[in-house]
C-alpha cells in the first residue's frame, strides 16, 4: 500500500529557510513565528504561499494566545493562504513539517510555509517545567510530580547500569554540543565549558548541581525562545528558485507507550528506531549514508541512545563512538554541529523546524565555521515526549 | 478503607494493564470497557529511580524521590519514593497516599517506602 502511494507522490525540495537568535526574546509568540518566517520568504524570493503550518506547544497555555497561525498568516500579509497549528508536544515541529510535506507531495499544495516558534521564558523556571510536564501520563506520571527531567534520570540510571554509561559521558556530550554553539550566531548559550569545570574540579558540584540524579545541570538543555522557519515546494516551482535543490527525502514517524513505565524494554527507544528505520527506507538510504545529523538531545543521555537507535553505532556504543570524536564536528559522523538542543536552545514547538534549518544550512554549505565538509545526506530525529511520539526527517542535497 | 490502585485485566485474552486503556494492547479485540479491575499488588523491586530538585510549584519540598517499580505481578509502575539510599532491585513496600495537592483537589497515588 506504501509503494502503490509513494509512486503517485511529488517531490518535495526546501528552498527557504529562517530563523531567530534562540535565548529569551521579549516578542509576541506570534512574532517569533512570523520574523524567521519573513526571512524564510526573502531567502526563496516569494512573496506568496499556497499554506502556513505554524508549530507550536504551548502558546494557548503560556502565552495566552490560541490560533497562532491565523495571526501569523495575516501578520506576514500573506492572506487568504490557509493556515493551521500543529501541536504535537516537542515533535510539533517535524510533525509540521510532514504536514507540509503531505500537502506538497499530494498536490493539494504547491507552496507550504512550515514555521515554529515558541515563547516559554515569559513564565518562571518551575511553570516552564510544569508546562513541558502535562504531556506526561495524566493519572499514572503527572499526578506524582513526573517532569522530563526525572524522566530522563531515570533512564539515564537503567543506561549506566546497562551500557557502562557514566556521568563524564554525559558531560562530554554537553562540552562537544556547547562548543558547536559557540560557532552558531543563533545559539542561546554562548559559554564555553570544559570537563573541568562541569565534572572535575572541587567547584564542580557548584557549577554543575545535580538536577534530577544523575544528571546534572548542564545534562540538560536551557529553555529557550525562538522560531524557525522551512519553506516546501513542488519540483515545478523548485526549478523556478535559485537555491540550492535539497529534497525532503525521507519521513519517518513512531509512537510508543504514553507511560514510559509500560515499555517493554526500558532502556529502549522504539519510536526512534521506528521513525528513524522508515525515514531513511523512505529515501533509499542507510544509516551509514549520513554525512550530518541534528538529534533531539534535550537531555545529554538523549543524543547517546539515539545515535544508537537510528542506526549509526551499535547498540549500547554510542558513548564509545562519542569517546573516540566520531561525532565531534571534525569525526566521521558530526552530530548536532548546531549546538543540537543542549547548545541551541530549545523552544519546543521550533525545535524540530530549527533542526531542519541547521540540515539545509549544512547542506547549501552555508554553516561557516561549523560547516560538515561536503555533507549530501542529513538527519534529523524530533523527540516527541518521553520516546512516545518521534518524526525523523531525511535531507539529501542532488545536484 | 484501604485506597487501591487497579490494574485492568482484558475479559478477551487476560493481558493485565497499568495503567488504564480503552483498548487491549495485547490483542485488540476487546470493546467499550471490557476490563476487570485487579488491585494492585503493593510489593515489588525497583527498577529505576532518582531524586528530583526543580519541580512543578505545587509541590512544596526541596525534593523529590520518584521510581519505576516492578511488582510482583510483573507490571511495573511509576511513584514516588521515600527511601534515604534507593539501590536498584532493592525490595519496596507501596502504600496509596496524596502525592499532589492541587488548589481544589487532592490526588492519591503510590508511595513506596524500603520493604
Amino acid at each position: 500500500m506504501l509503494s502503490e502511494g509513494r509512486r503517485i507522490m511529488r517531490n518535495v525540495y526546501v528552498v527557504g529557510i529562517g530563523i531567530t537568535s534562540f535565548t529569551r526574546l521579549e516578542y509576541p509568540v506570534s512574532e517569533i513565528a512570523a520574523y524567521p518566517s519573513m526571512m524564510a520568504l526573502n531567502d526563496a524570493g516569494i512573496t506568496d504561499v499556497d499554506h502556513l503550518y505554524v508549530a507550536n506547544m504551548g502558546s494557548a497555555r503560556i502565552n495566552h494566545q490560541t490560533a497562532l497561525a491565523s495571526a501569523v498568516v495575516d501578520s506576514l500579509s500573506l492572506t487568504p493562504a490557509g493556515a493551521a497549528v500543529v501541536e504535537n508536544g516537542p515533535a510539533s515541529g517535524a510533525s509540521a513539517i510532514k504536514a507540509g510535506f503531505a500537502a506538497v507531495a499530494s498536490g493539494l499544495h504547491d507552496v507550504v510555509l512550515v514555521s515554529g516558534a515558541e515563547r516559554m521564558r515569559e513564565v518562571n523556571n518551575l511553570e516552564a517545567t510544569d508546562f513541558i510536564a502535562t504531556l506526561t501520563h495524566p493519572l499514572a506520571e503527572y499526578i506524582y510530580g513526573v517532569t522530563l527531567p526525572s524522566h530522563a534520570a531515570m533512564f539515564t540510571r537503567l543506561y549506566m547500569e546497562k551500557y557502562g554509561v557514566t556521568e563524564r559521558h554525559l558531560a562530554m556530550v554537553a562540552v562537544k554540543n556547547q562548543n558547536n554553539a559557540m560557532l552558531n550566531e543563533f545559539a542561546h548559550l554562548h559559554q564555553p565549558i570544559t570537563l573541568e569545570g562541569i565534572l572535575d574540579s572541587p567547584e564542580a558540584m557548584t557549577n554543575n548541581p545535580y538536577v534530577a540524579e544523575p544528571l546534572r545541570f548542564f545534562d540538560a538543555c536551557p529553555v529557550s525562545d525562538g522560531g524557525a522557519a522551512v519553506i516546501l515546494v513542488s519540483e515545478d516551482v523548485a526549478k523556478t528558485i535559485d537555491r540550492p535543490p535539497i529534497r525532503l527525502a525521507g519521513i519517518g514517524q513512531a509512537t510508543d507507550t504514553h507511560a514510559v513505565h509500560e515499555r517493554e524494554e526500558p532502556t529502549d527507544l522504539l519510536a526512534v528506531r521506528r521513525a528513524a528505520a522508515k525515514s531513511l527506507e523512505m529515501a533509499g538510504l542507510t544509516p551509514q549514508d549520513v554525512d550530518v545529523a541534528e538529534l533531539h538531545d534535550a537531555f545529554t543521555i538523549l543524543e547517546i541512545v539515539e545515535s544508537e537507535e537510528v542506526g549509526f553505532f551499535p547498540k549500547g556504543e554510542g558513548h564509545i563512538a562519542l569517546e573516540k570524536g566520531q561525532t565531534a564536528l571534525d569525526g566521521s559522523l558530526p552530530i548536532n554541529p548546531s549546538g543540537g538542543l543542549k547548545g541551541k536552545g530549545h523552544p519546543v514547538g521550533a525545535t524540530g523546524v530549527a533542526q531542519a534549518h541547521e540540515i539545509v544550512t549544512q547542506l547549501r554549505g552555508e554553516a561557516g565555521d561549523r560547516q560538515v565538509n561536503g555533507a549530501r545526506v542529513g538527519f534529523t530525529c524530533n523527540f516527541g515526549g518521553f520516546g512516545n511520539n518521534v518524526v525523523c526527517l531525511t535531507f539529501v542535497r542532488e545536484d | 478503607m484501604a485506597r487501591e490502585i487497579y490494574a485492568y485485566k482484558c475479559r478477551k485474552c487476560g493481558h493485565l494493564h497499568y495503567p488504564f486503556r480503552m483498548v487491549c494492547k495485547e490483542c485488540r479485540q476487546n470493546g467499550f470497557f471490557e476490563f476487570d479491575i485487579v488491585p494492585l499488588p503493593k510489593k515489588g523491586k525497583l527498577l529505576t529511580f532518582t531524586k528530583v530538585y526543580n519541580l512543578p510549584a505545587e509541590f512544596e519540598v526541596p525534593t523529590l524521590g520518584l521510581g519505576i517499580v516492578e511488582l510482583e505481578n510483573g507490571l511495573r509502575i511509576t511513584g514516588q519514593l521515600e527511601v534515604d539510599n534507593p539501590k536498584m532491585g532493592m525490595a519496596v513496600q507501596g502504600e496509596v497516599k496524596v502525592v499532589r495537592q492541587g488548589a481544589y483537589d487532592k490526588y492519591y497515588g503510590m508511595v513506596f517506602t524500603a520493604a
